[in-house]
């Protein structure tokens, strides 16, 4: 109920908004400039690293973008199918069978994921799944990496990416395309645009049904159960008279998918899932932009399981709300740089089975970043941004980024920043028992009323963390990031990068017992403990040989680990053992392979191919991942040497497109050709995939 | 006798090639030790899932360490096992439903070290079970095993020594090699859910109750 009056109060102050806007629509031209792919990549222009239009090369921070060229030339349908070929990205799958991805070395949930600049929700488990997010109407994917918390808050630790949808070309197109392959997979999608130069509308629907598939035959569950999902989005842009422009979207997703427990429970989980953007800019004088921005969004999830008998065994609920409206104050000039204020609040609330109560959060925050070319040779931008919180102590998170042309072919440049995650509301408010098992996970805020409950109902044996230890309040985490890096630019399409980064994480959040139960079983809660630190140096070399012909590579090397468990490993207190019936012995300093999932080399190259001739273009592209352990074989609780790693493996995918005249495309490829798999580890690597896609687009 | 000497000095230099030209992989092996092995100790647990949360029962497997084995003794036994609970024959009930009543001075403490190398004993360092919490805690990372919730498997944490005061005021270490039966070196899924609570352990016994080490 809550929820319906927050729409009706957010549709309320839109309308006040509008009114006192002057809304007589005038037909002021818009410029447009072609969209040629040359251009685009040659001179790309991002938003996502400075929150103003920069040149990608001029700019201070590491920063990357994937565009459209390449979402159509590999075929993507997924955001990760794109991601996991990025340099130093890696996609990781989650236990609810959702995929993140890792960035510096960063865990998922340290990611910011945005769409056209506002964050995406739902992440019930931590990851945000980036499988929910189809490519079809993306511009461009941009990737900042480092902390970027100075301009955007919460969760923007490892580093920010941002999906940039499309803007409607002039005239009306209509476009659809269809992709169907292994696992009985079938996308298809549909657009329509139209931009008369007046205002601009854009309404994209994308449907993707899939067997999903089984990695494991012995057991009674599917690794990925069968699903379908719909995407609808609609977008229009205009302008209220000749200052200002309105920006008005909204998006849904809905995904129904089988949910098998075992062999007798079984159910379905459904997703639902809204966004609305209000985006309203004015320029009232030279130089000057201001915007308006009012984010909503909700992201419901429910798993239910019956009995054979069809009667209900379990129902789980998750309904998260979030809206944050946002003041932003713009200054741009050559001469004295530019300024980008902003100024909003972030609201959030969730409801969730085994929850102690019903959450709610207020954020209000500020920040200011300055940009200006201080010689003709050295860029600055420095930013601040400070975060209020209703639960948390408040945030400051500085940042400060320069880039220096040491020559025409070198450039240097560095940034150090600050980037904060607040725990989330499982951290929180969780108040869970576990039915088959019979442990308990309290939330740091639910154990102070719910211990004592469960104490005098007699479940607890002894508590080992008393309750004094719960008064604080639970620490955000925070991390403090550097990176430095050499751009060489050996010729216009010959271009070599290296960066290297280090992330420091302090007050990391992990679950601890807090106290035995009677029945055996523990009582769990989270609280800061861990410090952690990434380091490593990625780099990418791209080359276009000809026209028609661009070939790329790229490396990471990434060291990550946590600093106390270095410190026991130095100490000599970690042991191991081969087996029950062989010794134990004392660890190395060196044994210690630090967190887990992280290989230490990760690598990609890739060739993109154009045949004008036979109007063809295609990919061969190539990833590696060096050895890697997802968790401790030997019970010493660290990831060793010993442990049982997963192997080093390389995936690798071709792709082939056709096109027939103006208005179709056909296209053709395998995904892991080498049909790659390891059943029971690897839960997001389904095999070889192979693909037929066909398209039509009016010109 | 020359001759025997001459074949131990031929064994230890086999014996040391083959280390050395062992991948690094491979620990030093260690083949010294007088402690005796228990194998497949079995402590079986009953849970009651329809209560919430669930609650476990059953009776408590006995051992004694001057015996050397398992013992039906009211009176005459040290330690007991139980699914992953293992409690001490002294000090009083921690609350643990079909406990036995504890009628010694067990007592136990945890020391982090290799086997061999535990030697001496630590007569102010030994906990009873009671009402705070059993002498060898419970839990997982707490006592002897870590959990792996993927797996839903129990290891014996390595380097984990359990030092013991016997009922009647002797000594005894013990290490936890495995919660399986046969102690396999792998433990798959299979295994985890069919063949569990049954330890192998090792342990030395000090009879000498004004001893202070092994």
């Amino acid at each position: 109920m809550r929820g319906t009056s927050i729409l009706s109060i957010y549709f309320r102050i839109v309308g006040i908004v509008l009114a006192g806007f002057n809304t007589s629509l005038s037909a002021q031209n818009t410029v447009i400039t072609a969209d040629s792919i040359t251009a685009q990549e040659l001179d790309a222009v991002v938003v996502s690293a400075t929150r103003t239009q920069r040149q990608m090369s001029s700019l201070p921070m590491p920063t990357q973008f994937i565009p459209q060229k390449e979402i159509e030339a590999i075929n993507a349908i997924r955001l990760t199918d794109l991601l996991e070929e990025q340099t130093g990205l890696i996609t990781v799958a989650d236990f609810g069978g959702g995929q993140g991805v890792q960035m510096q070395g960063l865990d998922s949930q340290y990611t910011l994921v945005m769409i056209d600049g506002v964050p995406l929700i739902g992440r019930s488990a931590g990851t945000l799944d980036l499988s929910r997010v189809t490519v079809g109407n993306i511009k461009q994917i941009e990737i900042v990496r480092g902390a970027s918390s100075s301009l955007y808050g919460n969760e923007a630790l490892g580093g920010v990416i941002n999906i940039i949808t499309e803007n409607p070309r002039p005239g009306k197109k209509t476009r659809f395309d269809y992709r169907g392959g292994s696992f009985n997979t079938h996308d298809l999608r549909a657009q329509y645009t139209d931009n008369n130069l007046v205002d601009e509308w854009s309404i994209f629907v994308n449907r993707l049904s899939s067997d999903g598939y089984d990695l494991l035959e012995t057991d009674d569950l599917r690794t990925v159960e069968p699903y379908t999902n719909y995407t609808a989005q609609v977008k229009y842009k205009g302008d209220l008279n000749q200052w200002t422009q309105m920006q008005v979207s909204g998006r849904y997703y809905h995904q129904n998918q089988d949910y098998t427990a075992s062999s007798t429970l079984a159910g379905a989980s459904d997703i639902n899932e809204f966004n609305t953007t209000l985006n309203l800019s004015r320029t009232p004088l030279e130089h000057w932009t201001q915007e308006i921005e009012w984010y909503t969004t909700r992201y419901m999830a429910s798993e239910s399981l019956n009995n054979p008998d069809g009667s209900a065994f379990s129902q789980s609920d998750f309904d998260q709300w979030f809206s944050r409206p946002e003041l932003r104050l713009k200054r741009v000039s050559d001469s004295s740089g530019t300024w980008i204020g902003g100024l909003g609040l972030t609201y959030e609330q969730l409801k969730r089975t085994d929850f102690f109560g019903t959450p709610e959060f207020y954020a209000p925050y500020a920040y200011l970043q300055y940009d200006n070319q201080i010689t003709e040779k050295l860029n600055l931008v420095a930013g601040a941004r400070y975060d209020l919180h209703s639960a948390y102590a408040s945030q400051f998170s500085p940042k400060l980024a320069m880039r220096y042309v040491l020559t025409d072919k070198i450039s240097l440049k560095t940034s150090l920043g600050y980037g904060f995650k607040t725990p989330d509301f499982r951290q929180l408010y969780f108040d869970f028992t576990n039915s088959t098992a019979g442990y308990t996970v309290l939330g740091y805020n639910a154990v102070s009323v719910r211990l004592p409950e469960l104490q005098a109902s007699g479940a607890i044996l002894n508590v080992s963390v008393p309750l004094e230890n719960f008064e604080d309040p639970l620490r955000p985490e925070r991390s403090l990031a550097l990176n430095f890096g050499i751009d060489f630019k050996f010729a216009p399409q010959v271009k070599w990068n290296v960066n290297l980064f280090r992330n420091d994480i302090k007050d990391l959040i992990d679950t601890r017992v807090i106290a035995q139960k009677t029945n055996g079983q523990n009582v769990f809660s989270y609280y800061n403990v861990n410090r952690v630190f990434t380091q490593g140096l990625e780099t990418d070399f791209t080359a276009r040989i000809n026209p028609s012909l661009k070939f790329s590579m790229g490396y990471q090397y990434l060291i990550a680990k946590d600093k106390d468990a270095q410190k026991a490993f130095n100490n000599g207190e970690v042991f191991g053992r081969l087996s029950p019936s062989s010794p134990v012995f004392r660890l190395k300093a060196n044994d210690y392979l630090g967190l887990v999932n992280r290989s230490r080399h990760t690598a990609n190259a890739k060739v993109f191919f154009d045949l004008p001739r036979w109007d063809m273009d295609g990919s061969v592209r190539g990833t590696y991942r060096s050895a890697f352990g997802l968790f401790d074989t030997n019970g010493n609780s660290y990831l060793d040497k010993y442990d049982d790693l997963v192997s080093p493996f390389a995936i690798f995918d071709f792709s082939l497109n056709k096109a027939l005249g103006k208005k179709f495309r056909i296209g053709a490829g395998i995904d892991n050709f080498l049909n790659y798999t390891d059943p029971g580890r690897l839960t997001n690597l389904p095999g070889r995939l192979i693909y037929a896609s066909l398209t039509f687009k009016t010109k | 006798m020359k001759k025997q000497v001459l074949l131990t000095l031929g064994m230890i230099g086999i014996f040391t090639i083959t280390s050395c030209s062992k991948e690094d992989s491979n620990p030093p092996e260690d083949n010294q030790n007088d402690s005796i092995l228990v194998s497949n100790l079995h402590a079986p647990q009953e849970t009651d899932y329809t209560q919430n949360p669930p609650a476990a029962s059953g009776a408590f497997v006995k051992f004694d360490f001057s015996g050397g084995a398992i013992t039906t003794s009211d009176t005459d036994w040290d330690i007991a096992f139980r699914g992953t609970s293992i409690i001490v024959n002294g000090g009083s009930s921690s609350g643990i439903v079909d406990a036995p009543e504890r009628t010694g001075n067990a007592g136990a403490y945890i020391v982090d070290g290799i086997f061999d190398e535990i030697s001496s004993i630590n007569t102010g360092a030994f906990a009873q079970d009671g009402p705070g919490g059993l002498a060898i805690p419970t839990g997982s990372g707490n006592g002897w095993y870590n959990y792996d919730p993927n797996l839903l498997a129990i290891y014996p944490i390595p380097g984990k020594v359990i030092v013991i005061r016997t009922a009647d005021n002797k000594f005894a270490k013990v290490e936890i090699l495995s919660y399986y039966k046969d102690a396999p070196a792998v433990i798959n899924e299979q295994i985890a859910l069919n063949d569990l609570r049954y330890y192998t352990f090792n342990y030395v016994y000090q009879d000498d109750a004004a001893a202070s080490g092994f």
